[in-house]
């Protein structure tokens, strides 16, 4: 990307970086600046400008895009904040290597239990389904796994609006402090959200 | 992005698939995941208590291709092995045998944490005391 490195998306906008964000004055704010930086307006001008337009215009794109959806949005905040969310499995793994010390799983430990326990009843369905048969039990279980597994996700994105709250009022205030634990407890979250929405998924998908 | 055929061959054809006997005092378990992309691995040993020798292995992976030849690789090495020379194997020496390119890095990091846990696990059964570097066993 041709940006300028010091140019993150919320500076684009001329965004604080907080997460409770006003979602239609940033379509406004991306539509006006769309046409500003149309190819159209600067057909006539030198080609270093049409190029720097253009640049503009696909890293607005790219802010845009990202900072409209909640959870792009968030993990991007978590990016620029230092979290290295592809790396912090493998982080945590060379630290329990070298101190002998065994890892903290980043995933609780009941929730990795029943992701597995699920996976095997989904499997068992599939096998099933494979045969010819139906498994009316085994459906009636996955319905059920279903709807719990899609309130869990309603209730993610309530606790996710909770620690954007928190995150934007630790920032306003400067508190340092508790800007790192709202960071955290979104990481977290992020983590648990990303199994959940892996089960509602493949939950589907074993449904149809 | 085309998998190695080793990692082909690992999911065509997984060692050591199943289950082991949870409650065992012999038996570890090790459960973990990936949240990056919310893979779930299950690793389980059997270890000789006389000679602390890994007599057995077994996996249950969901997960992509990789995730599932890096545990069917896991379970292969560690065969053998004693407890304290299993707990050498990385992530870095599944990476170069199944060469995994790096977006699939983590799935071999689950596997080494898998080995990690499992053996975590059996340690704590028989109160083996966990030490940096050098396992103790305790008499039990």
């Amino acid at each position: 990307m041709s940006q300028n490195p010091e140019t993150d998306f919320f500076t684009f906008f001329t965004l604080p970086r907080k997460l409770h964000l006003d979602t239609s004055a940033l379509e406004k704010a991306f539509y006006t600046l769309s046409r500003k930086l149309h190819p159209d307006r600067f057909a006539a001008k030198p080609l270093a400008e049409q190029e720097a337009a253009l640049a503009q215009s696909s890293l607005l794109n790219d802010a845009y895009r990202t900072l409209k959806d909640p959870i792009l949005r968030t993990q991007y905040l978590l990016t620029l904040e230092g979290v290295e969310l592809e790396e912090q499995s493998k982080t945590a793994t060379e630290a329990a290597r070298t101190s002998g010390i065994e890892k903290k799983q980043i995933v609780p430990p009941e929730l990795l239990e029943e992701v597995f326990e699920l996976n095997m009843q989904l499997q068992e369905m599939r096998a099933a389904k494979k045969m010819g048969e139906e498994e009316p039990e085994l459906r009636r279980d996955l319905l059920a796994a279903k709807d719990a597994f899609d309130a869990r996700m309603v209730e993610t994105q309530a606790e996710l609006e909770t620690l954007w709250t928190q995150w934007d009022a630790a920032l306003e205030a400067g508190d340092r402090d508790a800007q790192t634990k709202a960071r955290d407890a979104m990481v977290t979250l992020l983590n648990k959200r990303s199994y959940l929405r892996n089960l509602v998924r493949d939950v589907n998908e074993a449904l149809e | 992005m085309a998998y190695s055929d080793k990692v082909v061959d690992h999911y065509e054809n997984p060692r050591n698939v199943g289950t082991l006997d949870k409650s065992s005092s012999e038996v570890g378990t090790g459960l973990v995941g990936a949240p990056e992309c919310g893979d779930v691995m299950r690793l389980q040993i059997r270890v000789n208590p006389e000679t602390n020798v890994i007599e057995d292995a077994k996996f249950k992976t969901f997960g992509c291709g990789s995730a599932i030849a890096s545990s069917s690789l896991a379970t292969e090495w560690v065969k053998g092995k004693t407890i304290d020379e299993a707990l050498t194997i990385t992530n870095t020496d599944i990476v170069k045998e199944l060469a995994l390119p790096p977006v699939k890095i983590h799935c071999s990091v689950l596997a080494e944490d898998a080995i990690r846990a499992a053996i975590g696990d059996w340690k704590k059964k028989n109160n083996v005391t966990e030490t940096a570097g050098v396992a103790v066993a305790a008499a039990h």
